[in-house]
């Protein structure tokens, strides 16, 4: 089995073995530009193939600290007082020794302690006076402060690198101590020395091509990623998740719903949020005092207060069918029908407005029509309750419309949307008859869920505005189903702007 | 909407066989109830004025009477708990208020017992005289109808059931007793003839229900009794109030308030007034019905009332059998449904109607109790539910229709699809908003356009929005500790109050598109280069100008008029209104109108027929 080393590991071995001294492994790194912890990866790895051996050796290093300069420039305080004694007559008394050296700046102790060790001084009854080697040191300077100044000079020094004519035990007993000055400290080097074994098979192993996660441009347009190995992932780790910027999830199903009945072949229609009572209450044949028209529930206007009626002709109609039924075949509420009444502005309680005002529009069958739009009860805000919220309205005007194919078409609604199984129950709405309540099967839930109502026009509603033939109409609330789809429990969510539900939410579920 | 339990011992017992939780509760929702659950209900009676409290299992004994005042240290003794259907009224149909009405309608629809029920009225032998001074302005409630019921001795379900019945038809037909109150006596503690007339507040006194020690004149009751302080409001426009009292001036009930103590109904009572005064003469004849159907199905026998008023005289109630005429013919292709002559007559019998006539033609009887019948289609509908909606084959209108989208919803969805390809989040907010949000945190001043609502139930959410800008600083304040930078947008009508607006309703509408960046970093020219992304989509070009607009930094902020007339406003947000927001980083902000959604084109105007 050949054995693939690396080009970093190439050119170290390399240079171990052309260097003609043993090198250590700070030195390689140097040298080499390869870092230090990779050299040592690398010299291991060739020392279990036996291509090198690695020896250690322990040597005491000086290095310089930040006293050393000025106490090089000035002289070592025992230096600088050596002076001073020489030219007092070689002795003075402690006292004035003391006020010598503070108008020196150095200290008394380090004079005495230094001086006195290395004999250049010595106490005698309160004097200091020259010791032993005092005329020595006055001729030449002593081994420690030479190797101090060689230190200083090149920052760090092995002891045993010094000079010859110094000694080194000299210069350890008097600086080992002094920290302001120099820190001795021991290190280990670890030297390189390459066996026989590797003599012989370095300068033939086969080195590995060049590893990089990334090609560089230059890599791809030079060509030079031939010679690269791209490493390879662990494809099955996750991933940093990334977040969509997406439509807000109510949207989606406005859209939904505008495509289905466009698909099914209806004409959108658009009305004012803002609407006469007339053609949100009157022309649906809801009479003036019905309890959904009370302050309770309906938003009036301050302003706009009021708006225009339609015709004439449309309003006598439908006054007189509240009143007594009118051309309607009914018998009418049997009441008085007042016209300020049908002025008041609103907001439309619901899309049905649109619808009937399309229809007063365009009586004629055939004609297939829906709204999506916000409509409005005067509630608080809980988290139950919006005082808005969307409905889509829809109703088909033709003389071949029946009962069954309102429900039909409800039911082909809901299956598009994505509601397999949709029910239908009588209910009681003021202006349709027969009534149905919609209601459509949740799986997740596995429940009956209520979304709407619908039913044909009453002819109290169709026949004052002109048409003779059936009008299958529906309302249903879209909010309701957002919050069952996305799974959110409190309305409020989906008018708040949460960006993280905003983004978290599965739009395409 | 109330919700009314109707005890399921009580409705084996009307329908005379145990017939299966499962199925009654099938056949309620197949007759059109609104079936809320089956759960089990206590009742409670208070200690002072008899009257009945249902809680729901869970719930607590009540202490205090609703219908009284009264207050107990000890709850309310429990007299039963029953297993219920529980049902949300529907106005529409107050004889399906109760537990005789619904058991008539089962046993019908369950072909235990069909066809029209025919109402027999003894002679009258009671005079009730009614004051012409309650016609007058100032004590109005001038219509009356009353009525004799012999009943079996009365058990504690069906007093219960009575009262029951006679407060949800105050609610459905009675408006909260303003158009109809109901009264129910013990006859045998009143002398006719009775006189229904108005009184001074202080010229009387009597004990009202609850109350057999303590004689209160007409104006304490409305102070100080718990009923009389609740609905004051129906006589405190008035000088007189109306008052039922018998030949010995023993006072029956101050309508719409309260009976009087005395004359109250008991168990063991058998022999029953009922009085019902209102308003309106549809409705208290409306009450009357439904309530004397109800006790003719437990058994009870009418006798009829005379009333006289002013020398003229009448007898009430009024049992007879509506009917209206219906074209069979109509109803099937009204319903698509191809109803057997056969089934037509069973089915109408199951919905306990009568039927004459010869096909397609035919004269259609209904009881007195059903009050909602005004055109053929009230009949149509009744077939429907006899048929079955969940037995109807369901398919679609045979004519071919081409659909056609709205051209403003489709440039809204255009613009849609351009800022999520900018990278913007879209967002929607409420229309309505605060004058606060609205206008004062954006540093600006509310002019004369603006819509404005009377009548809001929180009372700061009182504007329709006329720009999109207060909905885009509630995402940034609403996200604000989230990490920068966040890009919103929000398409929507914002409505502009216009006189001239050329339509019905004095408003335009437009369709906006409004969007914003925060970030630690962002300012005019970031929000420039959008919204000229924006234009270049749309194949736009507009000319910018240097524009004042408090809500923007002086100097930063510009205007854009496009050919088509629409503009565009955009720059860095106010330092001021950050402030006011509480927002901590620099916001660019735009806004453009995208389409004209109601304005002159939209004629309020109908097509003449």
């Amino acid at each position: 089995m050949s054995i693939e080393i690396t080009a970093e590991q190439s050119k170290l071995f390399k240079m171990a073995l052309e260097s003609s001294t043993t090198l250590d492994m700070q030195n390689l790194s140097t040298q080499t530009g390869v870092d230090l912890p990779m050299v040592m990866g690398s010299m291991t790895f060739a020392q279990d193939q036996g291509w090198i051996k690695i020896t250690e050796q322990s040597r005491e290093e000086l290095i310089a600290q930040e006293g050393a300069r000025e106490a090089i420039n000035k002289g070592l305080p025992e230096r600088q007082f050596l002076d001073v004694l020489h030219q007092e007559s070689g002795s003075m008394p402690m006292k004035m020794v003391a006020s010598k050296s503070q108008e020196l700046g150095i200290k008394v102790n380090d004079i005495i302690k230094w001086g006195t060790m290395k004999e250049w001084f010595e106490k005698d009854k309160g004097n200091l006076s020259l010791g032993k080697q005092a005329e020595q040191a006055l001729q030449e300077k002593a081994d420690d402060e030479k190797a101090l100044a060689l230190v200083v000079e090149k920052e760090r020094l092995f002891i045993d690198e010094l000079p010859e004519e110094i000694n080194p035990d000299y210069v350890k007993r008097f600086l080992k101590k002094r920290s302001d000055l120099v820190k001795c400290k021991e290190r280990t080097l670890r030297f390189v020395e390459v066996t026989k074994k590797g003599k012989k098979e370095i300068p033939s192993l086969s080195v590995k091509a060049e590893e990089k996660n990334i090609l560089s441009s230059e890599d791809i347009v030079s060509g030079k990623w031939k010679e690269i190995k791209l490493r390879s992932y662990d494809v099955t780790l996750a991933a940093e998740p990334k977040k969509t910027v997406k439509n807000h999830p109510l949207q989606k199903i406005i859209q939904e719903t505008r495509r289905t009945f466009l698909e099914m072949g209806f004409t959108e229609l658009v009305s004012s949020h803002l609407e006469t009572g007339f053609w949100d209450f009157d022309a649906l044949f809801q009479p003036q005092d019905h309890p959904s028209r009370d302050m309770q529930d309906t938003f009036y206007m301050k302003r706009p207060h009021e708006g225009d009626l339609p015709s004439k002709n449309i309003v006598e109609k439908v006054k007189k069918t509240h009143e007594d039924g009118g051309d309607s075949g009914s018998t009418g509420w049997g009441y008085k029908w007042q016209t300020k009444e049908a002025k008041r502005m609103i907001l439309r309680t619901h899309t049905t407005a649109t619808t009937v005002h399309y229809l007063a529009q365009n009586p004629n069958p055939p004609s297939k029509v829906f709204s999506v739009g916000r409509v409005f009860r005067n509630e608080t805000i809980s988290f139950k309750h919006l005082p808005e919220f969307h409905q889509v309205d829809g109703i088909i005007v033709d003389s071949e419309a029946s009962f069954r194919n309102l429900l039909g078409t409800i039911q082909a609604f809901y299956n598009k949307m994505g509601f397999k199984k949709v029910k239908f129950k009588p209910s009681f709405f003021p202006y349709t008859e027969p009534s149905a309540e919609v209601f459509v099967w949740m799986e997740q839930k596995n429940c009956w869920i209520e979304l709407g109502g619908s039913g044909i026009f009453r002819p109290e509603v169709t026949i004052p505005l002109g048409c003779n033939v059936p009008v299958l109409a529906w309302g249903l609330g879209l909010e309701r189903l957002a919050m069952l789809r996305y799974g959110v429990s409190d309305i409020r969510t989906l008018y708040e702007s949460d960006l993280d539900w905003l983004q978290e939410v599965r739009l395409c579920q | 909407m109330p919700v009314i339990g109707i005890p399921v011992k009580h409705l084996h017992k009307l329908l005379g066989e145990e017939i299966a939780l499962e199925k009654l509760t099938e056949t309620v929702e197949q007759l059109g109830c609104d079936l809320e659950d089956v759960n089990k209900t206590n009742v409670y009676q208070c200690p002072g004025c008899g009257s009945f409290s249902e809680r729901l299992e869970h719930e607590d004994a009540p202490q205090r009477c609703l219908a009284c005042g009264n207050e107990e240290e000890k709850a309310f003794p429990l007299i039963s708990s029953d297993e219920v259907i529980r049902l949300d009224l529907l106005p529409a149909r107050p004889d399906l208020f109760d537990a005789a009405g619904l058991a008539r309608a089962i046993k019908g629809y369950m072909r235990i017992e069909t066809g029209l029920v025919k109402y027999d009225v003894a002679p009258a032998k009671l005079v009730v005289e009614v004051d012409s001074t309650l016609k007058e302005k100032n004590s109005y409630r001038p219509y009356i109808v009353c009525a004799v019921v012999e009943v079996p001795p009365i058990e504690t379900d069906v007093l219960r059931s009575l009262m029951k019945l006679q407060e949800n038809l105050h609610w459905g037909i009675g408006r909260d007793r303003k158009l109809s109150s109901i009264g129910v006596y013990d006859l045998s503690t009143i002398k006719g003839p009775i006189r229904y007339r108005a009184v001074g507040p202080e010229e009387l006194t009597f004990c009202p229900l609850g109350n057999p020690d303590e004689e209160m004149t007409p104006r304490e009751i409305l102070e100080k009794h718990s009923k009389g302080k609740a609905y004051a409001h129906l006589l405190q426009e008035f000088a007189k109030y109306p008052l039922l009292e018998d030949s010995q001036g023993q006072v029956l009930s101050m309508p719409p308030i309260i009976n009087s103590h005395e004359t109250r109904v008991k168990e063991g009572s058998s022999q029953l007034f009922i009085d019902v005064t209102g308003t309106t003469k549809s409705d208290v004849e409306k009450s009357l019905n439904t309530l004397l159907a109800s006790l003719m199905e437990m058994q009870g026998k009418v006798s009829a009332v005379e009333i006289v008023c002013e020398g003229t005289s009448k007898t009430t109630p009024r049992l007879d059998s509506g009917s209206i005429n219906i074209n069979l013919e109509t109803a099937r292709r009204w319903l698509g449904l191809d109803i057997s002559l056969d089934d037509f007559e069973k089915d109408l019998a199951r919905m306990r109607l009568g039927v004459a006539g010869e096909f397609p033609n035919y004269t259609i009887s209904y009881p007195a109790y059903r009050t909602d019948i005004k055109h053929e289609v009230d009949i149509f509908e009744d077939l429907a539910i006899a048929y079955g909606y969940q037995n109807m084959n369901l398919d679609l209108v045979p004519t071919m229709t081409v659909g056609q989208a709205r051209p403003e919803e489709e440039m809204a969805q255009r613009a849609r699809q351009i800022m999520l390809g900018l990278g913007f989040v879209e967002t929607m907010s409420l229309m309505l908003t605060t004058q606060a949000d609205h206008f004062s945190k954006l540093c600006l001043k509310p002019e004369k356009n603006h819509a404005l609502i009377e009548n809001p139930k929180s009372a700061e959410h009182n504007i329709v929005r006329m720009h999109l800008m207060s909905g885009l600083m509630g995402s940034l304040l609403k996200n604000r500790r989230k990490a920068l930078p966040q890009k919103y947008f929000e398409v929507g009508n914002v409505v502009l109050v216009d006189k001239k607006a050329g339509n019905h309703t004095h408003t335009r509408e437009e369709k906006r598109l409004a969007f914003t960046i925060v970030d630690s970093e962002t300012g005019y020219a970031e929000i420039r280069s959008i919204l000229d992304a924006v234009f270049y989509e749309l194949g736009w070009e507009g000319q910018y100008q240097a524009y004042d607009h408090p809500s923007f930094i002086p100097g930063r902020c510009a205007r854009v008029t496009l050919p088509s007339g629409f503009s565009a406003c955009l720059g860095e947000v106010h330092p001021e209104v950050l402030n006011n927001f509480g927002l901590a980083n620099p916001v660019a902000l735009a806004e453009l109108t995208v389409a004209e959604v109601i304005g002159n084109h939209y004629k309020g105007e109908s097509r003449e027929t």
